[in-house]
């Protein structure tokens, strides 16, 4: 799958890229791969921390999440002429996305699948209580950290983009290779998820 | 719940991703179930304690440092044919000869240090009661003040959205050159971020952030698209450095319609 991402409507545009595709191979011819580099430098770069952020909470581990994104820079910029100046953003992340799915796979080799993922809902939906609320809204960062990682990756995925990153769901539908009624589920059954984790320890952390 | 709608509905409303139509029709729906109330409260308790806990990673400055020589260490596009590889070397040379006599020619060079400069305009500023010469919320008002003003024109960025709202701009005076300070505000704290042409960064990667402090103040030093910027600060470094992130968005990323 070519690592290109079209988001269309909302978002963000490049406006440093908004030339034609024309005008920029020209660009290229004339000023040969220089003025490419500054294009892809100026377009992609600026990225690099959210990069970084969806790395490191997929890997889960510093020295991973430096790897995966290095691998996905460096893959950027071999299709860089792939990208049509929509959304450097959520391009770069697909591809933070993809190098880390294809990590995975080269470190299990041999092994299962580590994160065996059922799409279907089995929960019961149900609104928290009124003290349940609170407990959530007082859940502090070291446990919301707990609670993301104990998400399995499909649902940890889609909430640091969702939650941490601030994408739409289209964003987010078009990185992940799903549909948007997919996004849905996973964001809801990801935040069930993390309720039923924050209060249950904030319940435990209260007892004396 | 027994209501038609889920707790999906209810995470999309959130969200904004409901259609106008749905909203409005969810919102009504809203005041008669107690459960979809209940569960709205729940899912927004969730994303309010999110937001406090700032759960985003950074990378260090060192993998920052690692991650851009890779890219620079990385030929631009695959193996190109050797006779281009011998014009962009000859096309290079020409740039360094051209860029050292003109780098020559125009100071202010970026000196290894402006760092006492830079905090001593930015406390006059405050001292003087008075940080910016034009006093405007709106980068198209502030940036056209600067023509006649200086041979450049400094980049201002619109990060009212992110918590950054601009408060003007000011022409200041800087390793002997007068140059563009431009103001914004992070809460109670002003940030003054001093622009001006770089010596033209020849490949265009930018120079790597570089963080100081000097009496309670923190200063951030990069450059970036041929310009240099000092921003200085008396809020928190953390803050400051998320200043550099937006306002490097900022530049180059504009909400599309």
């Amino acid at each position: 799958m070519a690592p290109y991402v079209q988001v269309a409507g909302g978002g963000y545009t490049i406006a440093e890229t908004e030339h034609p595709a024309m005008l920029n191979k020209l660009r290229d011819r004339l000023f040969g791969q220089d003025d490419r580099r500054s294009r892809f430098d100026r377009a992609v770069l600026p990225h690099l921390d959210a990069g970084y952020d969806l790395a490191r909470w997929l890997t889960r581990n510093d020295q991973d999440a430096e790897d995966v994104l290095q691998t996905a820079v460096l893959r950027a910029l071999q299709f860089f002429d792939g990208f049509h100046g929509v959304n450097a953003r959520a391009w770069l992340l697909a591809i933070v996305r993809n190098s880390f799915y294809n990590w995975l796979e080269q470190r299990n080799r041999g092994h299962e699948s580590a994160d065996p993922f059922d799409e279907e809902i089995h929960s019961v939906a149900s609104g928290g209580a009124d003290p349940e609320v609170e407990l959530l809204r007082q859940a502090d960062s070291r446990l919301l950290r707990q609670g993301f990682e104990s998400l399995p990756l499909p649902l940890r995925e889609v909430m640091v983009l969702r939650e941490l990153e601030g994408l739409s769901y289209k964003e987010i539908a078009a990185i992940a290779a799903i549909p948007i009624g997919t996004v849905m589920s996973r964001l809801s059954r990801a935040r069930r998820q993390l309720q039923d984790f924050l209060i249950a320890h904030g319940v435990k952390e209260r007892r004396p | 719940m027994s209501c038609p709608h889920t707790e999906q509905e209810v995470g999309a409303y959130l969200d904004g991703e409901l259609e106008l139509t749905s909203a409005l029709a969810f919102e009504r729906h809203l005041e008669e179930c107690p459960d979809c109330a209940q569960a709205l409260a729940a899912q927004r308790a969730l994303r309010e304690a999110i937001g406090a806990a700032d759960l985003r990673f950074r990378p260090s400055p060192a993998q920052t440092r690692r991650l851009r020589r890779a890219v620079v260490a990385e030929p631009a596009a695959g193996a190109w044919p050797s006779w281009r590889r011998l014009q962009a070397v000859a096309a290079l040379l020409l740039v360094a000869v051209a860029s050292w006599s003109l780098g020559r020619a125009w100071p202010p060079r970026p000196a290894p240090d402006f760092t006492d400069e830079v905090v001593a305009s930015h406390v006059r500023s405050l001292l003087a009661g008075h940080p910016a010469d034009v006093a405007s919320t709106d980068q198209h008002t502030v940036k056209p003040w600067f023509t006649g003003r200086l041979d450049y024109a400094p980049p201002v960025a619109d990060l009212a959205g992110q918590g950054f709202p601009l408060v003007g701009g000011r022409l200041d005076y800087l390793g002997h050159h007068p140059v563009a300070a431009l103001i914004y505000r992070a809460d109670r704290h002003l940030i003054n971020v001093f622009t001006w042409p770089s010596a033209y960064d020849l490949d265009g990667s930018g120079a790597d952030l570089v963080a100081t402090s000097r009496q309670g103040f923190h200063i951030l030093h990069w450059s970036q698209g041929g310009m240099t910027y000092w921003a200085v600060s008396d809020a928190s470094e953390d803050r400051l450095r998320r200043f550099f992130v937006q306002e490097h968005r900022g530049y180059r990323v504009r909400v599309s319609s």
